[in-house]
């Protein structure tokens, strides 16, 4: 199972324009391209599971993930903000680099937690930070994933 | 999509989250390790959530939604290609169209879970 495999180019937006944890929250969801309802009820579960414990992970990366009936399979993104946002991260520091990841509730492939396995590990890499910071085209975010070998 | 409906579906994603963490292994790791998620902590406020979600249904929705949850793991399944994911039988044909923007609250007849068509 290769990260890239997942990830679309429409998937992938490097000048979010939110400002803040939900506004980014509800951008990164709109590049699913799934119904306005869908999208309300996937922000809604996504807020839920922020309120259990912050998905910012350090290092300005954050990885928001749910379980939902709304989509029907694996369905990930991935979100650049410059200067970063607030988001209560693990290290108190903003965070520029977002990577959705929802998944269905049954979902026979089994790949949500290999996928978001596969993240954490890409996001601990000690220059990605950098990296992610790098990219102009989203095509070079594909890349970064082929050139990590994920 | 039907209001109650929507919230019905609220509910079974925070059951699934709930079910996750309580049962699976390592998903759970995933969340304490990496997320630093307060397991228990975490269990309790699913609770809280749904109780409150709960509170908020409809009375009849709300009696099948208790029968449901009760005896089965899932209480809201989504139908695909006509067929039932909570039994694996196929639901009324007639029904498919009418309901396919789920704009009506259905129960399958078979095994009463609620249903959520997906495209
Ligand atoms: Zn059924």
């Amino acid at each position: 199972m290769q990260l890239r495999d997942f990830f679309s180019q429409d998937c992938i937006k490097l000048d979010l324009e939110a400002e803040d944890k939900d506004e980014a929250l509800k951008e990164l969801v709109s590049l699913l391209d799934l119904d306005e309802k869908s999208e309300g009820i996937l922000f809604k579960m996504l807020k839920r599971r922020e309120n259990l414990g912050s998905t910012g992970i350090g290092r300005g990366i954050a990885i928001p993930h749910c379980r939902s009936l709304v989509v029907n399979r694996l369905r990930v993104a991935f979100g650049r903000k410059d200067g970063g946002i607030e988001f209560k991260a693990i290290d108190e520091q903003p965070v520029e680099n977002l990577f959705l990841i929802v998944a269905p509730p049954l979902e026979v492939s089994n790949q949500y937690l290999p996928v978001l396995g596969k993240i954490a590990q890409f996001s601990k890499e000690p220059d990605v930070p950098e990296r992610l910071a790098e990219l102009e085209e989203p095509s070079e975010f594909m890349d970064l994933l082929e050139e990590k070998g994920v | 999509m039907h209001p109650q409906l929507e919230l019905l579906l609220e509910m079974q994603d925070l059951r699934s989250q709930k079910q996750a963490l309580k049962e699976q292994a390592d998903e759970r790791e995933v969340e304490s390790d990496v997320f630093e998620v307060e397991i228990e902590e975490a269990l309790e406020e699913l609770d809280r959530k749904l109780e409150e979600l709960e509170d908020r249904l409809d009375p009849s929705v709300q009696s099948t939604y208790r029968r449901v949850s009760r005896s089965m793991d899932r209480a809201v399944v989504p139908v695909l290609n006509g067929v039932c994911y909570g039994c694996f039988i196929a639901v009324p044909r007639s029904w498919a169209s009418e309901a396919a923007e789920n704009e009506e609250v259905r129960t399958c007849e078979n095994c009463g879970r609620f249903l959520y068509y997906v495209d």
